[in-house]
């Protein structure tokens, strides 16, 4: 007992001086349960790997290169569209956000549209595009958009209409409420709605590299099918998780956290 | 000389659920001078928040005309500084910042506008608050802010809408009693709305009481400054002034 709860009191600090480990610790059982099934032989190893089969594939693949390039790749994409969705879904989130009749127009347009999910594009988008690029950042402009505005207009929206009169009253012309008062404003809903947006378009790069990738992780997921590799499947599955987390964990949720506790605008 | 003057302002509200128009300022005049101190009451739903709203250039007005050293009102703008029952602090924004925003809005560079944002805080005793945000001071340490924020801009007229409100009753006194020196210093022109009497009274050289819209009945508040409750609460003139307008308003 004293024993267990200085064990825990060990951890709690080891965790607040390294954080990192409190991610990796809850990961060793699922990787220790695994690792046993894997060995009892109740499944050929080529048909269930075990943990050091997928770390041998890592360092062979990272190796050769193609791991890295792959993924170089697949960032590049993301970013890309990115980038398109939020150049489009800021501005549009804010006209739709502060006028009221953009907001008549636009917003049953938009819930229409978020209702096709970005794959069910893609029978179209392929007609269209063909396999390439265009298709493939068509499908995360589309994913990313969606989350970006919608946030952003709940961000605008929940800028008390006094803050913005009293920037006027102040003598802030309407260019200057919109920089001084209503982007500052709407800021941690937008970070919200582009930590989601990066969050989907992650998820979807990958669902559209497997169909009409010729390079990228879904790409090299989808190829280890055909080559029958559950090891390089597995891998692939492995390198989504961990990269999402240390995008999300590390970069995008602090940044989160900075902007909206600083002002006291969200309470946590 | 008259700073504010209101000609037969009227304001009718169209309700587009009921399609039809709700009269909330039917016919008010008033002029007020530089420097003067004017309280506004009324029951609930007289129009005051109507008309404070109208002069800020918030909402625009269906007729008559509000005039600013003789301009007509067309919007909101630096002439007319605000105090919100809100406060509508910028979170984002230190004190300083935010006391400095006007003067940044005109280009006032850095330097110059940080050294009228600190004398203003000096003058509502928050100098050492300069660097906080927001939400890190009480309320009645924002609304001082939101006060010195809008007098740093030096507007023509000071209109304020219940701004104590919001503040529990002990720093209310110490808010009004503040802003009666405030005001005797600087001598801002200020349209102060209130459905609390006693406060209308103990600010102001003149009390406007409203009711349905119109103004009902003016009175002149020659009490002597500066004002203290301390001193006010057993005065008889207050007194007598206090349950005058009580009367008026309770007839409104
Ligand atoms: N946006 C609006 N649309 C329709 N009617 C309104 C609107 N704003 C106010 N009114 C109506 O106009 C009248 C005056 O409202 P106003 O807010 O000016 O009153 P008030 O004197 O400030 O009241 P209170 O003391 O409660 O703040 C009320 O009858 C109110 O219902
Ligand atoms: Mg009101």
């Amino acid at each position: 007992m004293n024993i267990a709860l200085k064990f825990w009191s060990g951890y709690v600090r080891a965790t607040h001086r390294w954080p990192i480990i409190a991610t990796i610790v809850p990961f060793i059982p699922v990787v220790a349960i695994w690792s046993i099934v894997a060995n009892s032989g109740m499944f050929p190893r080529a048909f269930f790997p075990a943990p050091v089969d997928v770390m041998r594939s890592f360092i062979s693949l990272t190796y050769k290169g193609i791991l890295p390039d792959y993924l170089q790749d697949s960032l590049i994409r993301l970013l890309f569209g990115a980038t398109i969705g939020v150049a489009l879904g800021i501005p549009l989130g804010i006209l739709i956000g502060s006028s009221r009749l953009a907001h008549r127009i636009c917003w049953p347009v938009l819930l229409f549209f978020q209702a096709i999910g970005d794959i069910a594009w893609l029978p179209i988008l392929l007609i269209w595009f063909g396999f390439g690029l265009t298709t493939m950042t068509f499908v995360i402009v589309y994913t990313v958009l969606f989350p970006i505005v919608l946030s952003t207009v709940l961000g605008v929206q929940s800028v008390h209409r006094d803050l913005a009169r009293a920037a006027q009253s102040l003598g802030a012309s309407p260019i200057r409420v919109l920089w001084e008062v209503t982007l500052p404003g709407a800021l941690p809903n937008i970070i919200t709605g582009l930590r989601n947006g990066l969050g989907y378009g992650w998820r979807a790069l990958i669902a559209v590299e497997i169909i009409v990738g010729t390079s990228g992780i879904g790409f090299m997921m989808f190829d280890a099918r055909r080559a029958g590799s559950t090891v390089e499947i597995l891998l692939g599955m492995i390198v989504l998780g961990t990269l999402w987390y240390i995008v999300d964990a590390w970069i995008l949720a602090p940044i989160e956290r900075a902007t909206g506790q600083r002002w006291g605008l969200v309470t946590s | 000389m008259k700073t504010l003057s209101l000609k037969n302002l009227r304001k009718t509200y169209f309700d587009p659920y009921a399609g039809s128009q709700v009269t909330a300022v039917h016919d008010v005049s008033l002029d007020v001078e530089q420097g003067e101190f004017v309280s506004v009451v009324g029951p609930s739903g007289c129009g005051k928040t109507t008309i404070l709203n109208m002069i800020a250039g918030f909402i625009p007005y269906t007729g008559g005309e509000i005039l600013i050293d003789g301009n007509l009102v067309k919007g909101p703008g630096p002439d007319r500084g605000v105090v919100f029952q809100s406060f509508a602090l910028f979170p984002w924004k230190t004190v300083l910042e935010n006391v400095g925003f006007g003067p940044k809005m005109r280009g006032v560079p850095k330097d110059e506008r940080d050294r009228t944002a600190r004398e203003y805080l000096a003058l509502a005793g928050l100098s050492h608050a300069a660097d906080r945000y927001p939400n890190e001071l009480s309320g009645g340490m924002q609304q001082r802010v939101g006060v010195v924020r809008a007098l740093a801009n030096n507007p023509a007229v000071l209109l304020m809408d219940e701004p104590f409100a919001s503040v529990d009753a002990q720093t209310r006194m110490t808010l009004q009693e503040e802003l009666t020196r405030i005001w005797q210093e600087r001598k801002p022109t200020v349209i102060f709305i209130t459905h609390d009497v006693a406060e209308a009274v103990f600010l102001a050289n003149r009390v406007v009481v409203l009711s349905k819209g119109r103004v009902l009945d003016q009175i002149k508040v020659d009490l002597p400054r500066p004002r203290v409750w301390d001193h006010l609460i057993e005065d008889e003139t207050f007194k007598r002034l206090s349950a005058q307008v009580l009367q008026m308003v309770r007839a409104a």
